[in-house]
């Protein structure tokens, strides 16, 4: 069935001996079939092209593991990884992480990733930081009062004290974050936040049974944080989050 | 971006994420390989823009200068009076207006879609909206977070 020639495109990694349920297409319309070996099951698509249009086949891409995910624990390998053949998916994937692949696997069964992440209402957050900072409500004072052509300077510091102001309130409200979970999940990955106003971007690892509660953290931090920060609940997922050599290196810590 | 309003429920269960809400996870996270093979990935670099790097522009400054300057301070008093009141009854718009330079620096990057899952509209994604092809978005943007116990 499969061209062993031909380079292949690999969504994730799947235990063998569970049948990941696997949609008609993948990327660039290609069918999603299975390569074996020693217990694990790569998602692979034969790729005839040597490019790939990105918007596109990151949608193709979630949605070959969203439906893997749905049926068996996948291990979603990173958007755009092509392997020369079948024969390569073994040996340079299957074959020499197949110790670190199984354990991967064992560990993330019945776990699902959660996300959540923090808004901030942009007026809000402008407020508070004018209210609380007198370098600012200054800035901005001096610059209101002056023309537009005169004020350049004046407004690039203004706009850099804000952006600053902003990171501190990241850094203090991510820690306040993180404190409302604690012990609510197996492990939590904090990101950077990539929407501009992202105030955190938190990625916790729970057993599926566990989903339910934990609503109450949620909620709990959604109370605590007002109207400054909206949060946004997301999941479940697959964990993308958690598939990286950090967690590899051992049990979670705490639980 | 369209947010829906805040009711008691909604944080009740994880909402299904679309794609829009998953992108940055399935662009930065995952299995890496070594030895992959390159392919050409068309409009990458505008899924990947790194939104630090707008933020830390003059432009960012400017409009983030521009958005402290708009707000209205007496209607930020937080004394719950009769004339706060009317003052948000006629400055409706003022949140609108506001709201402007952080979401812009958003829409670049995700386009500003909440996916609405029906792929026809990938395309407006690719090119024209490029802002910066550097590299430097490459980076790993996530920090791991343990309990230190």
């Amino acid at each position: 069935m499969a061209d062993a020639e031909g380079n292949v495109y690999v969504y994730g990694v799947a235990s063998a001996a569970e049948r990941a349920r696997l949609p008609d297409a993948g990327v660039a319309g290609a069918g999603v079939r299975i390569v074996e070996h020693d217990g694990l099951a790569a998602l692979v698509s034969d790729l005839d092209s040597g490019t790939l249009v990105a918007a596109r086949e990151v949608r193709a891409h979630w949605r070959v593991i969203e439906a893997a995910a749905a049926s068996t624990t996948v291990l979603p390998v990173r958007f755009a990884t092509v392997l020369a053949g079948d024969r390569a998916v073994v040996d340079q994937l299957l074959e020499p992480q197949a110790d670190r692949l199984t354990e991967l696997l064992r560990s993330l069964a019945g776990r699902v990733q959660l996300a959540v992440k923090g808004e901030y209402d942009e007026e809000v957050l402008l407020r508070e930081i004018v209210r609380e900072t007198p370098a600012v409500s200054a800035l901005r004072e001096r610059v209101s009062t002056r023309p537009e052509a005169a004020s350049y300077y004046d407004r690039i510091r203004l706009g850099e004290l804000v952006s600053g102001e902003i990171g501190r309130r990241r850094t203090r409200d991510q820690r306040m974050a993180l404190a409302a979970f604690e012990g609510h999940a197996e492990s939590i990955v904090a990101n950077e936040p990539r929407s501009a106003n992202g105030a955190f971007d938190l990625a916790f690892l729970v057993s599926r049974d566990k989903v339910d509660a934990f609503g109450a953290p949620v909620r709990a931090l959604s109370e605590a944080l007002g109207d400054r920060i909206r949060l946004r609940y997301l999941g479940p997922l697959p964990p993308y989050s958690f598939v990286d050599e950090q967690r590899a290196q051992g049990a979670p810590s705490w639980a | 971006m369209a947010v829906g309003t805040p009711s008691s429920g909604y944080l009740e269960r994880p909402k299904p994420s679309g794609l829009a809400d998953v992108i940055e996870v399935i662009l930065d996270k995952g299995l890496v390989i070594d030895a992959y093979v390159r392919v050409s990935l068309i409009g990458i670099e505008i899924l990947t823009i790194d939104a630090r790097i707008v933020i830390a522009s003059v432009d960012t400054y400017l409009r983030f200068a521009e958005a402290v300057g708009r707000l209205n301070l007496a209607e930020a008093d937080d004394s719950q009076g009769l004339p706060e009141l009317m003052e948000s009854m006629t400055s409706g718009g003022a949140k609108s207006k506001t709201s402007g330079a952080l979401e812009a620096v958003k829409e670049k990057i995700t386009g500003g879609d909440d996916d609405d899952d029906d792929g026809d509209d990938d395309e407006k994604k690719t090119p024209s909206r490029s802002r910066r092809s550097s590299g430097s978005s490459s980076g790993s943007s996530s920090s791991r977070r343990r309990k230190s116990s």
